[in-house]
């Protein structure tokens, strides 16, 4: 609960990460230290256009290398407003000499993990709630506002109390048509927004030998909505076959807990028996077993997001959609430009389109709640946006109901909420 | 910053989100122009009635889900003097020390009446009620956020860190 740390200690991932950031051979949670950030990011909403005038204040910019900066709220700029802030940020980036600035190729939390501008054991901060999705590269991640961020860009550090930790076993593999947003909906629906409250949540268990990249993002990603300081994925087969396949393999082994390191909680799931969940109006924690809210209406379906605009959920509502035509409008909005072009050149984009799907530009689109898709009063919606806050995607009287790529397709066949299960076996629409 | 603030309650429930204190539709505006909207996705009423020095009293949770800074902006702007409350949504509550906004951790928020009269001391670290005399516990004012703080936020706070290290930490 409290505590100095008192030596030779076992560390939790997030507690090594942190002590080896601060120059410390240990912290306990607690503890407030100084730590070097690694990464300091930044999208067009929290960036350049809040900060500019501080970070000169404060004497510029300590290291542009260390700084990542994503166009991906505004763009396309619906507004002459939004083309305002992008042409400040994009020539704020050049300014500053800020190489890794990227415009139009989607989501600065799937960026940073798509360009490697993560590596395991790294520190990063960030100005929006979900960079705490770079934990799935093995680092610890954390959100700060616009106005710290500032201070870190120029000072290049961060103050930090260590948090405790909360350890997550899932064991096991997922039945057909379960994915990884089934697994945080379930983690969420049972431990709730407010459980991991200045805590860190660190995903272990033997499913991790098989959880793609894609999945890793998403274990990080919802971490927040528990109300996490960060989410941390331990390092597994998939995470090191990433990195050398992007030539970044190294002869330093990936930091890992500690055998015998405390948490605060731990908690194990057996994925194996798993279904498709739907988390309802108005929180992410509010969550059923499709079943019980099978044949609910819906307006809308749409598939997009940091957590659910990647090429995995692209392929997965494909699969569930070919052959099938939407009843409702659906929106797919790829989470980056990469994904955009694997989607194309595999026919998935093809495959959406032919089954009645709109496909959007990458970037956030409506899950910020800025454009592109954004809800009016009484719309009601089943999207794989990050979360389903009351006016998070549009208007407060508009219901969001998130659910799986497989649950959101399966949904737009069917018009009102469905089982993609059922739809796939032909079954029940 | 003062040592005791005085002002009104404003009294909200759980679990009020940084999407109830400023909506997303005001993302495109400055940190100088939100304290209008402020409570707008919950009260829209909020902003024309809250004085200079009043205080938001809340449930647990307060600013859970987006990290805008430009939520703990709008009660700043809005003349907000603190937000009590029982916790916090993380970044919220990092972003209102950073601003300079005393964001208050009070166990007992909730017993709290609206339009109440508060003194709240910040060096005694406690909520006075003075309309009924009760008196809240402030948990936190510690350590490094305290000292942001006091520094009127992590800007200034930074600014004297740099010319104390000669321009870099």
């Amino acid at each position: 609960m409290s505590g100095a740390f008192t030596g030779g200690r076992a560390l939790t991932l997030t507690e090594k990460i942190i002590a080896r950031a601060a120059g410390q051979g240990g912290v306990g949670p607690g503890d407030e230290v100084w730590a070097r950030a690694d990464r300091v990011i930044m999208n067009d909403s929290s960036g350049p256009r809040r900060i500019a005038h501080l970070v000169a204040s404060l004497g510029g910019v300590h290291a542009p290398e260390r700084a990542v900066i994503a166009s991906d709220h505004f763009v396309p700029a619906a507004t002459s407003r939004h083309a305002e802030i992008l042409r400040l940020t994009r020539t704020w980036a050049q300014e500053q000499g800020i190489a890794a600035f990227h415009e139009y190729e989607g989501i600065l939390h799937n960026l940073v993990l798509e360009r490697w501008h993560v590596q395991p054991g790294m520190l990063l901060v960030g100005a929006d709630s979900h960079t705490v999705s770079a934990g799935a590269a093995a680092a610890v991640a954390v959100a700060v506002g616009s106005t710290e961020l500032a201070t870190v860009l120029a000072s290049g550090e961060v103050w930090l109390r260590v948090p405790e930790s909360i350890r997550v076993d899932l064991e096991g593999a997922l039945p057909p048509w379960v994915d990884a947003r089934d697994v945080t909906m379930r983690i969420l629906g049972d431990l709730g927004t407010d459980h991991a409250l200045y805590r860190a949540v660190e995903y272990g268990g033997g499913w991790l030998d098989t959880a793609t990249m894609e999945a890793r993002l998403v274990l990080a990603n919802q971490a927040i909505e528990m109300g996490a300081k960060n989410g941390i994925v331990e390092p597994a087969a998939p995470l090191l076959a990433a990195l050398a396949a992007a030539g970044l393999a190294s002869d330093q082994a990936p930091p890992r807990p500690d055998p015998g390191a405390r948490y605060l909680a731990r908690h194990a799931y057996d994925l194996g028996r798993l279904g498709p969940l739907v988390a309802a109006h108005p929180s992410p924690d509010n969550v059923y077993p499709v079943e019980d809210l099978r044949g609910a209406p819906i307006d809308m379906a749409w598939i997009g997001s940091c957590a659910g605009g990647r090429a995995a959920d692209l392929r997965a509502a494909a699969s569930v959609l070919r052959g099938q035509r939407a009843r409702v409008p659906l929106l797919v909005t790829p989470a980056t430009r990469a994904i955009y072009a694997e989607a194309a050149a595999d026919g998935t984009l093809a495959a959406l389109a032919d089954a009645g799907a709109t496909v959007l530009p990458p970037g956030c689109g409506a899950c910020a709640g800025v454009h592109a898709g954004v809800q009016g009063p009484g719309d009601r919606v089943i999207a794989t946006a990050t979360r389903n806050f009351p006016g998070r995607m549009g208007s407060r009287e508009a219901e969001v109901y998130l659910g799986s790529p497989f649950t959101v397709a399966a949904s737009a066949i069917a018009g009102r909420i469905a089982d993609p299960r059922a739809v796939a076996a032909g079954g029940q629409r | 910053m003062s040592r005791v603030l005085e002002g009104r309650a404003f009294v909200f429930g759980a679990g009020v989100t940084t999407d109830d204190i400023l909506p997303g539709r005001y993302l495109d505006r400055s940190n100088d122009e939100v304290g209008a909207f402020a409570m707008s996705g919950i009260d829209p009423a909020f902003a024309g009635a809250v004085k200079p020095g009043d205080f938001v009293v809340a449930g647990p949770n307060f600013g859970a889900g987006s990290g805008r800074e430009s939520a703990p902006y709008a009660l700043l702007r809005a003349g907000v003097a603190a937000v009590v409350a029982p916790s916090f949504g993380r970044l919220f509550f990092r972003n209102a020390i950073n601003i300079g906004l005393p964001a208050l951790i009070v166990a007992t928020a909730t017993r709290i009446a609206p339009g109440h009269h508060l003194a709240v001391d910040l060096e005694a670290r406690e909520v006075h009620d003075r309309d009924d005399g009760t008196r809240h516990a402030i948990a936190n004012l510690t350590g490094i956020s305290r000292a942001v703080l006091e520094a009127g936020g992590i800007v200034p706070f930074t600014r004297a860190r740099l010319a104390r290290a000669g321009g870099s930490v």
